[in-house]
């Protein structure tokens, strides 16, 4: 069966989910990434629903609000509605097991009931810290100066375009202060070539540097491997 | 939890210009000091250049400056590789 699009109420608006069913009571919520990193591992997020199918295990990928087909500006949306959009998905689909990618695991860091497989988790500041220097670099070329310290400063009064994205005070603000939390029932999955301390490491390569999108299929299988076997009862 | 070695600043530089490139071991492990980044390898755009420079204050624990950021920097392999070793010895 190939995945199809669900939704989940929000806020009195509908979003949509992409889900892989398989009847199974074993259903995993998996958090993409945040901004240009979920554009990149888009791609292997699906073939790990995918592989979960094969392994008898549901999966539902949702759509933050004011992202990808969301119908709400991003620039009106908090971490705090990522956070309540994720706990009522979660709830309206039954979810039993989160999986997050990146900083994916800030927006369900209040979950702590949860079951969290979370795979090379990464604070707020430093996606927020990417992001402005791209803006830095793309403002170099226009001949501005500007730096990290003067777009902080900016943020805090007021919307700030960061690579493509408009982001509120609240959402910058929240996310510069989101630190990876550490769960109750965990295991932390990382690279092989990331050194930081982890209970598995899986072979592939960081997609979410990857100046295209791009795809790893032996790397999507192994993930989709290792969270089926966390979650076997 | 275990934890595994420590990179050295060269394999941390080597395996970040993998992961943004979408190269083999062997292909990466052909670089040399004097193999040219900036302008010759085009996928190593701004926003490129945004993360290989986030991903290394990371892997490496060092904090780059803005204003140590220039072109310069990203001419060769060999200038990256300084500039990172500089940081971790600071």
């Amino acid at each position: 069966m190939a995945p199809a699009f669900v939704d989940y109420e929000f806020a009195g608006r509908k979003e949509l989910c992409l889900c892989h069913s398989t009847g199974s009571t074993r259903r995993v919520l998996l958090v993409p990434p945040l901004f240009d990193e979920m554009n990149r591992m888009r791609k292997m997020l699906v073939d790990v629903m995918h592989a979960l199918g094969s392994f008898e295990t549901s999966s539902f990928l949702p759509d933050l609000p004011g992202t990808n087909e969301s119908l709400v500006a991003l620039e009106q949306v908090s971490l705090s509605d990522w956070r309540d959009a994720l706990r009522a998905c979660a709830e309206q689909h039954e979810i039993s097991h989160i999986a997050s990618f990146r900083a994916g695991i800030l927006a369900v860091a209040e979950m702590e009931a949860a079951h969290h497989w979370i795979f090379s988790p990464v604070k707020g500041a430093t996606i927020l810290r990417t992001m402005m220097r791209t803006r830095v670099a793309a403002d170099r070329e226009s001949g501005l100066n500007t730096s990290l310290a003067e777009l902080t400063e900016q943020a805090g009064a007021g919307s700030l375009e960061l690579a493509g994205n408009i982001l509120g005070s609240e959402l910058f603000a929240q996310l510069n202060a989101a630190e990876i939390p550490d769960m109750t029932s965990q295991r932390i999955v990382r690279l092989e070539s990331d050194s930081k301390p982890a209970d598995s490491h899986i072979a592939g390569s960081a997609l979410w540097l990857r100046a295209e999108p791009d795809e790893d299929p032996a790397m999507s299988f192994a993930i989709a491997q290792d969270i089926a076997e966390w979650m076997e009862p | 939890m275990h934890n595994k070695v420590e990179l050295t600043p060269e394999a941390a530089v080597r395996a970040v210009m993998r992961d943004i490139l979408g190269l083999s071991q062997e292909q990466v492990a052909e670089f040399t000091a004097e193999t040219e980044l900036f302008g010759a390898l085009p996928e190593l755009d701004s926003m490129a250049v945004a993360g290989l420079l986030t991903e290394l204050e990371d892997r490496l624990d060092i904090m780059i400056e803005d204003d140590e950021v220039d072109g310069e920097l990203f001419e060769t392999f060999g200038n990256l590789v300084a500039f990172a070793e500089m940081k971790v010895r600071e």
